[in-house]
């Protein structure tokens, strides 16, 4: 039961990895913009829900209704100078790590570099459980799976049968065909960076509701969340969901059969694995998915 | 002409860079500061704790200049950002004493920083005093010394201290779960520290108390839910969590989402705020410190403790620290400036083999951890004043041992 208990638990909290992970692989897959930043908006958009949700009372989750219209401004701003000063590829990588730095550092400023969580009388979500049979779901966790399968479900259908998607995904198999047949590249990457900037408001936020923010928290996304994006294949929304379920059940696993300090060891084991025997992701096809 | 006003300029530019140099003030004292350097940690991940040393340095200092500064000189504190990285500890204490020429030094906050920074001092000879490592068979250098200490054998004394503690219980925990961080802040407490094997582990076992569950989890751990199912699923008397930071938070928030909590929690080195931030979820939870501004306590102190922690207390609050109380990692720092300013009284001079042999020679009395006093063969690792605290009606409240305790260890709280 311990062992069902801990597989369950971690594929909940496989759509916090998801989520992360939505936003980074999108843009990554369809602009070529490595965009280490995202993990510095999902940073903001934690911020954004303990500050409104200590100032104002309001909801953790109704808070995103001040910090996803934000953070899809933030997110198409930032897409819109990439596009400008023409940067991809490896340089994207590059100057947007120079950016999650400045913005932990702007965090710091603002929020000190102590560690900040919402108090449990604004947070009835924090510590609460949904039984099922013998098993328990921990509601945050619950709520990131379900909001994973919400946005990502929602994108990877927005992808197949709107104009838009369809456009994103030419433009993603190539550029310049897709620019032939008026597929506006700058107006597809404005939208795209700033779906990117909403997905990490909602990872922010779920974060937010069970854990402790401090402005150096995203250097412990690193290695979790380019493991989903790679094991989904760079672009593949569907995948995402599924790797990052699967790693979360994957450390489950791992946590209580051998032991907590093994999983970071079993994880990228089994990255370099897939990655060895599948090098395009263990569900790309081909371009945005 | 020309020659007589060059003349001029250069016994009038000679004349101000003399006075500058010796100039006396009403008190009949030089004006030359005494310029102590060392770099604090105020941006990355120690920089929670690296502005508390911070503030607690400030509030010394202008405690100190108010009172006449040391050997009649004004004391300036040149601290500089180590950013958290290792690395750049070095290079940025080698600056503060061949290019800046400081008079002293302080150590940075957390052990790796301090052990970087010992290297240097003992290249110069320059005596160390430092806030807050306390792996003493790794503080080998005999002018370095500690203002915060667990004795020499930090690995056996704080399970010794714990268990002890809680033998005082009408029902002491018999079936223990242990959740280490992998971090060597950490880690040496269970599973002891270089040759010597002696833990948590081994301790618990001589004791006759059974380890239900040991998780050794890495520091970067994210999803505590598997942890949560092991120990919820054993069900042990006392949960220790020789953690850091919010690990003990975010390992009780992952228990109650399963509808478990521990009936004793043990948090090694905790972010204290945040644990209290929990509210009556973590009503009980233990720790250790070595000071905490009980009324008891503070009264013990002295005059002056009640006065230095309410200064503490305004500054930390305008440098928007959200747990204001001067309590462990304060007082710490005050020791650590204590024992220099001590060391350069003594002396007389600001002469660093004369200030490292006065403290070998004699006590410094603290205002928070009492007379202090300083055996190279232990590497300068006092008697511990190390206790267990506890958190009883929303405030840490020291608890053992009795002589240094401000409330009574209160056994099992009602899940």
């Amino acid at each position: 039961m311990i062992t069902l208990q801990a597989a369950v638990t971690g594929a909940l909290v496989g759509g916090l990895y998801a989520l992360m992970a939505a936003g980074l692989s999108a843009t990554w897959g369809v602009l070529r913009v490595i965009n280490l930043a995202h993990f510095g908006l999902i940073l903001i958009g934690a911020y954004l829900t303990y500050q409104v949700a200590t100032s104002w009372g309001l909801d953790p989750i109704a808070t995103l209704l001040v910090s996803a219209p934000a953070l899809f401004v933030a997110g198409a701003l930032l897409q819109g100078a990439y596009d400008r000063l023409g940067v991809a590829g490896f340089n994207s990588l590059l100057m947007s790590f120079g950016l999650l730095i400045v913005i932990i550092q702007i965090a710091t400023n603002i929020w000190t570099a102590d560690f900040q969580r919402i108090a449990p009388e604004l947070n009835r979500y924090a510590t609460g459980g949904l039984p099922l049979g013998r098993l328990i779901l921990p509601t945050p966790a619950l709520i990131a799976f379900s909001f994973a399968v919400v946005l990502i479900g929602g994108g990877y259908i927005a992808l197949q049968r709107t104009f838009v998607g369809r456009g994103m995904r030419a433009f993603a198999e190539d550029r310049n065909v897709a620019a032939a047949f008026g597929i506006d590249h700058r107006r597809l990457g404005l939208l795209l960076g700033g779906l990117s900037g909403v997905s990490a408001a909602v990872a922010g936020m779920v974060f937010a509701l069970s854990n402790s923010i401090t402005p150096t928290t995203p250097y412990e996304w690193f290695g979790t969340v380019f493991a989903v994006v790679i094991l989904g294949g760079v672009g593949n929304l569907l995948g995402t969901l599924v790797a990052g379920v699967g790693i979360g059940v994957l450390s489950g696993l791992v946590s209580v059969i051998w032991s907590p300090s093994t999983e970071p060891f079993m994880l990228f084991l089994a990255v370099i694995l897939a990655l060895l025997l599948r090098p395009q992701g263990l569900f790309r096809t081909a371009g945005a998915q | 002409m020309r020659t007589k006003v060059l003349a001029v300029f250069v016994v009038a530019a000679l004349a101000a860079t003399t006075a500058a140099c010796s100039k006396k003030d009403d008190g009949g004292t030089t004006s030359t500061p005494l310029v102590v350097g060392s770099t604090l940690s105020l941006t990355g991940a120690f920089a929670a704790t690296g502005i508390i040393h911070k503030v607690a340095g400030e509030a010394f200092i202008a405690r100190l200049n108010a009172n006449g500064g040391l050997l009649g000189r004004q004391v300036e504190w040149k601290v500089l950002d180590d950013q958290s990285d290792t690395a750049k500890v070095g290079q940025l204490y080698e600056q503060l004493i061949s290019q800046d020429k400081v008079d002293a030094i302080l150590g940075p906050y957390a052990t790796p920083n301090i052990l970087a920074t010992m290297a240097v001092a003992e290249r110069h000879g320059l005596v160390l005093p430092h806030h807050t490592a306390v792996l003493a068979p790794q503080l080998t250098y005999k002018c370095q010394f500690p203002g915060w200490s667990i004795g020499p054998t930090p690995n056996q004394f704080i399970p010794n201290l714990l268990f002890d503690a809680l033998a005082t219980l009408p029902q002491p925990p018999k079936k223990i779960a242990v959740l280490t961080s992998q971090s060597g802040s950490a880690a040496f407490v269970t599973n002891g520290f270089g040759n010597d094997k002696t833990g948590l582990l081994t301790i618990a076992a001589q004791r006759g108390i059974e380890v239900v569950v040991n998780a050794p989890y890495p520091p970067t751990i994210s999803d505590w839910g598997s942890i949560a199912a092991q120990v919820a699923g054993a069900k042990p008397d006392l949960v220790i969590n020789n953690g850091l930071g919010v690990d003990t938070v975010n390992a009780l928030t992952a228990m109650k989402q399963l509808g478990y909590r521990p009936p004793m929690t043990f948090s090694l080195f905790p972010a204290p705020g945040p644990l209290l931030g929990l509210g009556a979820d973590s009503a009980g939870v233990l720790s250790v410190s070595i000071f905490e501004p009980n009324a008891p306590l503070i009264s013990k102190a002295g005059a002056d403790a009640q006065a230095i922690i309410d200064d503490y207390k305004s500054r930390a609050t305008t440098a928007k620290i959200p747990y204001t109380a001067f309590e462990t990692q304060a007082a710490a720092s005050w020791n650590a400036w204590q024992i220099l300013a001590a060391s350069i009284k003594g002396a007389g001079k600001v002469d660093h083999k004369a200030m490292c042999d006065w403290l070998h020679a004699n006590p410094v009395d603290t205002t928070f951890s009492g007379r202090l006093t300083f055996d190279a063969s232990k590497n300068n690792f006092w008697a511990p004043t190390l206790g267990i605290k506890q958190i009883q009606n929303g405030q840490w409240v020291m608890v053992w041992p009795s002589d240094r305790a401000a409330g009574t260890l209160t056994g099992p709280t009602a899940s």
